[in-house]
């Protein structure tokens, strides 16, 4: 980790009305490193993820993007240069297969009979398998709708999809809250196999197990404020889980 | 007439007036008129008879109805009119029993009542019989004689000889059974004539259209039709254009707007039925004035029929039955 | 969302065999239809159903108007929602071409006027349909609820412009369009045939038609792909209305006359074909192809019932027997394919 940082966030704040949400929060993300937000409900975790990733513009304080200040007006900004967030919904439309999912919003075309422009299916199979093969998942059918695919493997499809586009940083808000033991842990060698390209993840878990599993530093939140930023190999859950609850 | 005259006695000055020195008075009566639909040529027409009568009497009238032939949507139309407190209304019915409560409420009210094209009850009012004996008149075509008129009409354009089916709207439309009834009554007297059984559209043109096809599929002998109302014999008519039998098939349509008779002229449609739905509007509020001016008015008024066809259709006797916009 | 772990290989495997059956089995009850009608008509009446051109003429001309309504419906209810307006929107469309032709023919002449009128009926349409659009889209009101609203406002304002009665026109160009035919298959349903071509393109092959399918499956991940969906929603309800607004031409082209009513009858006709063609009223699935073939099962069963001279009440007992079977395909098809309903 003696790279530059890949995102450094200076000092950040956001309120609502009246209530500081966030307060002076700063840390750096390097490329390769996991980090993981821990917190109580309501310490301001999703505020801090919303900000980096372009839904909401802080109110002070700046993000500074592989050394450049950036601001961003809405998500797709931010998508556009690399920052990349998979929702606990995992925001796959179910009905469609692997390939549209990946390319959703940006399908590539061929033309029919050299004329009609036309989605180009199999080249959006192909490739969306290719960025899911990098992952170390294996799928047996690319033309089922994801509805029909695991929890796992719905994970590795929108985790594909942000590496297809060449995130280089990827925000996980609670990617194994949905799923059962064998897929929590699936989830776990997917972000060691992000650690390996080099992508930056910030990890949103309530469960401490997987934290300290994945992550090679925990940033704790408590009511809008920084508690405290530890290395995962110098701590240990009673330590984190005081400063989550405070005293 | 005393107990109407107790009856409002709010209204009592006015209505004394009426009484004494009718031409003094006649610009204060109110005759409403309440259709069976308001988006239908007929009523509209019906509507057009009546303001002419009111017109000549110098009476003022309204016309409130529902869009959908519905007691469900007529009766807060009734209501709403009841409570402008007219001196009379004239309503078509949309039904004949759910309609008899919220029309006693406008005789409670001092408020005579004249049915018009359709009645309440058994349609004999003023005889002691019913629940639905209290309205002064009815004022109609007899649509069982219509069906009638159009079974003679097509027999002999079929020289009395083949197969004929009704197209009609669906089944539980008092005018409308009484067409087919008529019909088939009629041509019960016709012995080459064959009725085969109805087919039902839902007032869908379209459908009626397949129908006739298909029933022309299964009878190729087919040699007329009954359009019960507008989009049966429209749609029907256009089933036979599509067949390529114009002319041969005979179409009879009940009801005649301007588009039948444009099919006339086309000879797409060999005979219209048209009832006087003018004739019905005058005579209505000619009835509830008479009545409101202390005359005694018959208890049912018949109206007639006219057959328009290719020939006559230009006549300008004839061409005044056609239903107006 | 329990059982995920263990139904991988098993859910696909099985969600295949659905799908095809979804999409087969329409395909499967209108051969079994016409296998029906035609062993009869051979027993019964020593005649063809099927082998019969008048009957296939009339069947695919009777099919038009609906399937019009149904085309555009069917792109409504992938996406997620509903159009209860399309039908009083294709009465006034009908209505507007029939006025404004027999308004202009005397100044313009024929063609001019006919091409005016056509213009017109479509250019009426745009306002039901980006109305609806705007409502669903940008106002957030369901679209059961908005649309219902505007089968009010279309009926209104048609029979309004009616002036409550049929408007009769007559032009030689629009009989034509109406009522003639071209190498024996009536213009109609050539026109007919074009649009399906052409949505099926949009559909099956267009990022538009695949953004269609992903706003009905999740409109959040719509959304979160970039794609515009307020403005997606309210060009679908636009495309529904232009497709009443012609079945609405093609209506007064038939019968020589525009009537606000023409569309009335036919809403829940086009609903059914959309079902019954194999999309879920959940969104997210059927296909144009589909919806042809639902729309063609009503008028066969519709036609052939009146052909083998069946009682017409068992007309209505036998669409809404369809009808049920098909809302029971879907159903057990989105059981068996997951959990998906219940997630959203």
């Amino acid at each position: 980790m003696k790279a530059t940082p890949i995102l450094s966030v200076e000092g950040l704040s956001k309120r609502f009305g009246g209530v500081h949400a966030l307060e002076q929060v700063s840390f750096e993300l390097f490329p390769g490193e996991v980090l993981a937000l821990a917190g109580d409900n309501g310490a301001g975790k999703s505020t801090l993820i919303k900000a980096i990733s372009g839904v909401y513009r802080p109110d002070d304080g700046r993000i500074l993007y592989k050394g450049e200040p950036v601001a961003f007006d809405n998500p797709r900004q931010a998508r556009d240069l690399g920052i990349e967030t998979i929702y606990q919904d995992l925001a796959l439309a179910d009905n469609l297969d692997i390939g549209a999912n990946v390319f959703l919003g940006r399908e590539p075309l061929r033309r029919l009979f050299g004329l009609l422009p036309a989605l180009d299916r199999k080249r959006m199979r192909q490739e969306a398998l290719q960025a899911i093969e990098t992952l170390d998942i294996e799928i047996k059918r690319l033309d089922v709708p994801v509805r029909t695919l695991s929890g796992g493997q719905r994970q590795a499809v929108a985790i594909g999809r942000a590496i297809y586009w060449k995130a280089e940083i990827l925000i996980m808000d609670e990617p194994t809250a949905a799923l059962g033991v064998p897929e929590q842990r699936k989830v776990r060698a997917l972000v060691e196999g992000l650690k390996e390209q080099k992508v930056g993840v910030i990890f949103i878990s309530h469960n401490l197990g997987d934290i300290f599993a994945v992550a090679d530093r925990i940033l704790v939140l408590r009511r809008g404020i920084m508690a405290g930023i530890r290395r995962t190999a110098d701590t240990d859950a009673d330590e984190i889980v005081k400063l989550m609850v405070g005293g | 007439m005393k107990r109407l005259f107790a009856a409002i006695a709010a209204a009592s000055a006015m209505l004394a007036g009426g009484l004494t020195t009718p031409a003094q008075a006649q610009k204060d009566l109110t005759v409403a008129l309440v259709p069976g639909l308001t988006t239908d040529a007929f009523y509209i027409t019906m509507h057009r008879g009546a303001q002419h009568a009111a017109d000549a009497l110098g009476i003022e009238l309204l016309f409130q109805g529902a869009p959908d032939f519905n007691p469900t949507l007529q009766v807060p139309v009734l209501n709403a009119v009841i409570a402008r407190r007219p001196d009379a209304i004239l309503i078509a019915p949309t039904d004949k029993v759910q309609l008899v409560e919220p029309l006693r409420r406008a005789q409670d009210e001092g408020i005579p009542v004249i049915t018009v094209d359709t009645f309440i009850d058994d349609g004999q009012y003023q005889d002691g019989s019913g629940p639905g004996d209290f309205p002064l008149s009815y004022i109609a075509s007899d649509n069982v004689l219509g069906g009638r008129i159009a079974a003679r009409a097509l027999a002999e354009g079929i020289g009395e000889q083949g197969t004929v089916y009704v197209s009609n709207v669906k089944p539980g439309i008092s005018t409308t059974d009484q067409r087919e009834e008529g019909f088939k009554l009629e041509m019960a007297n016709y012995p080459g004539v064959t009725v085969l059984a109805t087919q039902f559209n839902d007032d869908d043109a379209n459908k009626a259209a397949s129908q006739l096809q298909a029933v022309l599929a299964r009878n190729p002998n087919l040699a007329g039709v009954f359009g019960a109302n507008l989009f049966s014999a429209v749609g029907a008519a256009n089933g036979v254009r599509a067949a390529g039998k114009s002319g041969e098939i005979r179409v009879v349509a009940f009801d005649a707007p301007q588009s039948i008779v444009n099919d006339i002229e086309e000879g797409l449609v060999d005979m219209a039925i048209a009832q006087h739905p003018a004739e019905i509007g005058y005579y209505g509020v000619m009835t509830a004035y008479a009545h409101l001016t202390g005359q005694s008015v018959p208890i049912a008024i018949g109206t007639g029929f006219t057959v328009i066809d290719a020939d006559n259709y230009g006549d300008p006797d004839i061409a005044k039955f056609i239903y107006s916009e | 969302m329990t059982t995920l772990e263990a139904s991988s290989p098993l859910a696909a495997r099985q969600a295949v065999v659905v799908r095809w059956l979804a999409v087969a089995w329409s395909w499967l009850f209108l051969a079994l239809l016409l296998v029906f009608f035609e062993v009869w008509a051979r027993a019964a009446y020593d005649t063809s159903f099927l082998l019969n051109r008048f009957n296939i003429q009339s069947i695919t001309l009777f099919a038009v108007a609906p399937l019009l309504l149904a085309l555009g419906q069917t792109l409504v209810i992938i996406s997620g929602g509903i159009d209860l307006s399309v039908g009083f929107t294709m009465g006034l469309a009908a209505v507007i071409c029939a006025r404004l032709m027999q308004w202009l023919d005397p100044a313009l002449g024929p063609e001019l006027s006919l091409v005016i009128g056509i213009l017109a009926a479509f250019a009426v349409a745009l306002i039901p349909g980006l109305t609806n659009g705007y409502l669903i889209a940008w106002l957030g009101v369901p679209a059961f609820i908005g649309t219902l609203g505007m089968y009010g406002i279309a009926r209104g304002t048609g029979f309004l412009a009616a002036g409550g009665t049929t408007v009769p026109v007559r032009n030689e160009y629009l009989a034509f369009l109406g009522n003639d035919r071209i190498l024996g298959i009536p213009v109609p349903v050539i026109i007919t045939i074009l649009v399906v071509l052409l949505m099926h393109y949009v559909l099956s092959q267009s990022r538009f038609g695949q953004y269609t399918y992903a706003i009905g499956g999740n409109r959040e991940a719509a959304i979160r792909a970039g794609i515009n969906v307020k403005r997606h929603t309210m060009a679908i309800y636009v495309i529904a209305a232009l497709c009443a607004a012609m079945s609405g031409v093609l209506y007064t082209a038939r019968f020589s006359a525009g009537a606000a009513q023409a569309g009335e009858p036919l809403l829940l006709d086009a609903i059914a074909a959309v079902v019954i063609g194999g999309a879920s009223l959940f969104g997210g699935s059927g296909t144009i192809i589909g919806t042809v073939i639902g729309a063609l099962i009503i008028a066969v069963i519709q036609y052939g019932l009146v052909f083998i001279n069946v009682e017409p009440f068992w007309q209505f007992v036998a669409v809404g027997v369809v009808i049920i079977i098909s809302v029971l395909v879907d159903q057990s098809r989105s059981r068996l394919t997951g959990a998906h309903q219940e997630d959203r």
